[in-house]
This record gives structure tokens, C-alpha cells and sequence, in this order.
């Protein structure tokens, strides 16, 4: 599957409304041309000041000069994303081991619950400073923030989604004689796995946001440097295009984490289900003794 | 009102008639002091029979049931199953519930699979009884579809095969095709009469609906609320196998009227 197909998939409810693709597409970029257009204008006539929004055909010039001719951007670029992954995958992966403890032993979760809920009440970003103070420059304190501030939505959506059985099901899992771990892993985890998904989704651009803080805080590379590096000069357009370049990363790992979701809990999405279906059937043929 | 539910209830007061699978005697439920679910209820279900539970809502149905299928504990009296006091879960009873409790992201036949799965390691055999098993209750060709693919009537369907596949003897069935239409209900009540006299099953078989619990039953079990009573075990006289028709013959609707008006005495 591609990640085209995936994209789209997600947005077919959207999509069906009417016309053909061609005529959607012509209609979405007319629009975003337009829009463009009145912003040069407004620009290029000083109706605003260009130091503060530059023309987008000056933004555009500078992301075409940062991205061919200069190079550096993907350095930074790299630091950045390294960063944020990190730190998702980090803070993620203690979310949802913290939920998964919580979710299986109720007197644990009675004792971690006050220190979560603190957790979540705190503005976590303020805690950025104290990171950096305690791990010191590089990427540890960037990863340490992006995990810090993106763990509570996997955390709180995996318990969530554990808590939330049906007792029927369960039930029946019990009346079938299963043991605690079948239960789990046959019912619980399964069943909580669209709304992990939706908690890692969330948690992706989070981490991404703590990463950039990180960096604005105190750093000497990465995406957030380059920013201040350029607003501080004035360079208004080449600040919008490393927003533009974020923007676009952001956009990726969004697209990667809708990838996973259809991949990881295909039963909510129609057309892989179909597929997967059909795949089962033929690899069953044997046994079926048809087809 | 103890004596009088003892004195109702079919004969038999040794504990060792092997023909004998479910026993209860004075079964007391009270989920907290002030909610007695289900008190002192006695009877003896015999290996092989189709016993219907009727009663209003709250009556304490379910909470038979899931005492029967060790699901919830008892708070008195005595229970056995098979000669053995019941403790908890047991491979020879399995329990099917109103909503068809399908795992939706497994297929039909991996759901049906699902307690031998629970039990061990699936061998071909299996699949293939499962596959089969889809085949008796009406799935042919769609055994590997979704649970989200399905039709209401056609997930319970797979809840059926999935409770014939756990391979035990006692099926409890909590008011199962309630949720669906007349028209499907009638239908599948026909099948599920057909599959379990071929697999000859003891089955209790809980249900709102008078005519249907005399229809499919060699005994009703009337229930009375607050306090959950067992308030009369009616005998069904009819011939096997049965027709619809058999609901328009005055001998049937005699009957239909005797459940209702013990229950219209309370
Ligand atoms: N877990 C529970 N905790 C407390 N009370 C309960 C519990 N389960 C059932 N009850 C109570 O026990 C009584 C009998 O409930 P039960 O579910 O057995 O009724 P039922 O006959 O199956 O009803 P229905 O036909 O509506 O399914 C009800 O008053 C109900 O409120
Ligand atoms: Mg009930």
C-alpha cells in the first residue's frame, strides 16, 4: 500500500462530496493560488509590511536557495527529526509501558495516578529550562523535552483504551477459561489499539514541538537554531521557509503515523480490511477444501 | 416460600443420578444486602434436555446463568454441575449472551476459533471444524468476513458456531437472537433446535418471549422479581421435532396461558 492510497483513504469521507478529482484539484489549487496572490499583492503594495509577513515569491526564493544551494538546512533538518523521534519513541514507549502496568494492577494505578495527573496539570514546557540544566547541550535534553511533554497522550489513551472492555466480551473470555495474559492480549490490546494509535498521533507533533522549544532554549543546531538564527537577523523570508520546511516534516510524520494506523488496525478501515480478507481466504483454501 | 418452590420442582433429590447435570438447591444470589438477585432457587436439569428460563426484567435470568457458568460466585446454597460444585469456569459449559461479543478485528472463523485457541494450540482439524461448524449455522462463504462486514443476525450466527466450537455439553444461552427481528429470530430458533439435538447438548435458554420458551423447550423455568424467584418449572408435553404450526394448536396456547398467568400473579 502507498503511502497515496493511505492519504486519500482518510479523507474519502471528505472526498466523495462531488465532481471529479480533476475538477477538486483545479478547485484547491485556484483557491491557494488566490490566496497567495492577494498576500503578494498586499505585500508588494506595503499594505503590509514585508519585514514583518514577506511576499510568499521572497519566502519561496529563499526555501528554493536554503533547500539547492545551501545545504546546511539538511543537516539541521536531520538533527530535528532525529530529535523528535527520538523523544516520541521514548516518551511513548513509557507512556504506554506505564499505562499497560497501570491497566493490569489497580493498586499501582491508584498510586501513580496523583503523580500523572500532576504531570498533566504542569505546564510540562516549563520544565524545558531545568531539562537543559540537568543533561547540559546536544541532543539529550531536546529528545529528554520532546518525551517529556508528548508521553501523556499514549499514556492516558492506552489505559483508556485497556479500562475500556466490554464486560460481555470479557465474560466470554472468562467462560472459555482463559487466563489473565490470553485476556490480554487477545482482548484488551487489540481493543485499545485504535485509540493508542490515536494518542501516538497526537504524541508525534508534540514531540516535534518539544524538540523545537529545546532547541530555542539553548542549542547550536537544528531547526529551531536556524529560525531564531534568521529572525534575529531580520530575514523574515528565510525564517517562513524553515516554517514551511516544518511544516512539511510534520505533514511526513502525520502521514507516517495514518500509514501505521491503517497497517496496525486494519478492521477501521475498509479497504484494507477487504483486502486482508481476502488474503485470509486464499491462505485458508487449504483447509477450507474450496476456491 | 421456600417450601413451596421445593415442592415444584421435578423429583429427584440425589445428588449422584448421573443423569442429572445441573443441580441447584435453595441457590442464593444477593449481590449486595439489599439486591437479592436470585433466591433459593432448587431444580435439576437433565443431560440432554432444552430447559427455557422466562421471567420479566430483573428477574434474575442472567444471573443464573452466569452462577451455572461460574462466572460469578454464589452467596448460598448449593450448585453442581455435572456431579462437581461449580468454582469457576469449565470447558464442559459454554455461555453465549445477548450481544454477539465478536472480536472485530478477527475474521469469522478466527473468532469461531477463538476457544480452542484459549485451550491450547489449533491444529488443522480444528480449522476445518470451524469452517464446518460455519457451514451448520448458515455462513457458508462468509467466513472470512469481518464482524463489521455482517449482518446482526449473521455476528450471532458466529457467536453459535463459536459456542459449538468450545466442544461443551451444557450451552447456556442468554436471551441470544433477542436483539434481532421476528423473522430471523424464528429462523434461527428452528436451526438452533436442529443443531443442538445433533450434538445433543443440554442447553438453558433464557428468553423474554412465552411462546418461544415453550416452543423450544422440554421444560420452562418461570422467574418472578424482586426477590429473583424461581416461581414454577412447567413441563412441555409436545412431540419432537416441532413445527410452528405447532403455536396455533390450543393445547400450546393452554400452556402459554398457564406460564402467563403465574407470572401475572406477581
Ligand atoms: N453486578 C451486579 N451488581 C449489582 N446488582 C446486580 C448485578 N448484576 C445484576 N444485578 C441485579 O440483579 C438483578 C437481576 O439481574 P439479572 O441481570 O439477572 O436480570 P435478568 O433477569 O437477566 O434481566 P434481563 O431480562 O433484563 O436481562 C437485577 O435487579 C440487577 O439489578
Ligand atoms: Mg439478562
Amino acid at each position: 500500500m502507498s503511502l497515496a492510497t493511505d492519504g486519500n483513504l482518510s479523507m474519502t469521507d471528505v472526498a466523495h462530496e462531488r465532481g471529479s478529482l480533476a475538477g477538486r484539484v483545479m478547485r484547491h489549487v485556484a483557491l491557494f493560488l488566490g490566496v497567495m496572490l492577494v498576500w503578494e499583492l498586499a505585500s508588494y503594495y506595503q499594505f503590509v509590511d514585508p519585514l514583518i509577513l514577506p511576499r510568499p515569491t521572497a519566502i519561496a526564493a529563499a526555501l528554493v536557495n536554503m533547500v539547492l544551494y545551501q545545504g546546511t538546512v539538511w543537516f539541521h533538518l536531520g538533527v530535528t527529526l532525529w530529535e523528535a523521534v527520538a523523544g516520541f519513541v521514548i516518551g511513548s514507549a513509557i507512556g504506554i509501558g506505564l499505562a499497560v502496568a497501570a491497566g493490569l494492577n489497580e493498586s499501582f494505578r491508584r498510586y501513580i495516578s496523583p503523580y500523572i495527573i500532576a504531570l498533566q496539570v504542569t505546564p510540562r514546557i516549563a520544565l524545558a529550562p531545568i531539562v537543559i540544566a540537568w543533561l547540559g547541550f546536544g541532543m539529550m535534553p531536546k529528545i529528554a523535552i520532546g518525551a517529556l511533554i508528548c508521553f501523556f497522550p499514549p499514556f492516558i489513551n492506552t489505559l483508556t483504551g485497556l479500562l475500556n472492555v466490554d464486560e460481555d466480551a470479557n465474560e466470554m473470555f472468562r467462560s472459555l477459561g482463559a487466563k489473565k495474559r490470553q485476556i490480554f492480549f487477545s482482548l484488551m490490546l487489540p481493543n485499545a489499539m485504535p485509540i493508542i494509535m490515536a494518542g501516538l498521533k497526537t504524541a508525534i507533533s508534540l514531540a516535534l514541538i518539544g524538540a523545537i522549544v529545546g532547541e530555542f532554549i539553548s542549542a547550536s543546531e537544528g531547526m529551531g537554531v536556524l529560525m531564531q538564527r534568521y529572525t534575529f537577523a531580520l530575514n523574515m523570508a528565510s525564517s517562513f521557509a524553515v516554517l514551511v520546511i516544518l511544516t512539511a516534516m510534520g505533514y511526513v510524520l502525520f502521514l507516517l503515523m495514518e500509514w501505521a494506523d491503517n497497517w496496525l488496525v486494519y478492521w477501521r478501515h475498509d479497504a484494507r480490511m477487504t483486502a486482508i480478507s481476502r488474503k485470509k481466504a486464499k491462505a485458508w483454501a487449504g483447509v477450507a477444501g474450496r476456491r | 416460600m421456600n417450601a413451596i418452590a421445593s415442592h415444584l420442582v421435578a423429583a429427584s433429590t440425589s445428588h449422584i443420578d448421573p443423569d442429572i447435570v445441573i443441580s441447584a438447591r435453595d441457590l442464593v444470589k444477593a449481590f449486595n444486602s439489599e439486591v437479592v438477585a436470585l433466591d433459593r432457587a432448587s431444580f435439576d436439569i437433565r443431560r440432554g434436555s432444552f430447559v427455557s428460563l422466562v421471567g420479566p426484567s430483573g428477574c434474575g435470568k442472567s444471573t443464573l446463568l452466569r452462577l451455572v457458568a461460574g462466572l460469578i460466585g454464589k452467596s448460598a446454597g448449593e450448585l453442581s454441575v455435572l456431579g462437581h460444585g461449580v468454582t469457576g469456569p469449565s470447558h464442559d459449559v459454554g455461555m453465549m449472551f445477548q450481544r454477539p461479543t465478536l472480536l472485530e478485528w478477527r475474521t469469522a472463523v478466527e473468532n469461531v476459533l477463538l476457544p480452542t485457541e484459549v485451550q491450547g494450540t489449533t491444529t488443522d482439524a480444528d480449522r476445518r471444524r470451524a469452517i464446518e461448524l460455519l457451514q451448520l449455522v448458515g455462513l457458508r462463504d462468509f467466513e472470512f468476513s469481518f464482524p463489521r462486514q455482517l449482518s446482526g443476525g449473521m455476528q450471532q450466527r458466529v457467536a453459535l458456531a463459536r459456542l459449538l466450537q468450545t466442544g461443551a455439553n451444557i450451552l447456556l444461552l442468554d436471551e441470544p437472537f433477542g436483539a434481532l427481528d421476528e423473522f430471523t429470530r424464528e429462523r434461527l430458533n428452528l436451526e438452533l433446535l436442529r443443531i443442538v439435538d445433533d450434538v445433543e447438548a443440554t442447553v438453558l435458554f433464557v428468553t423474554h418471549n412465552i411462546s418461544e420458551a415453550i416452543f423450544l423447550a422440554d421444560q420452562v423455568m418461570v422467574m418472578t422479581p424482586r426477590p429473583g424467584r424461581l416461581a414454577k418449572i412447567v413441563d412441555v408435553p409436545f412431540e419432537r421435532p416441532r413445527e410452528i404450526a405447532l403455536m396455533q394448536t390450543p393445547e400450546f396456547n393452554s400452556l402459554v396461558g398457564e406460564v402467563r398467568s403465574i407470572l401475572g400473579g406477581h
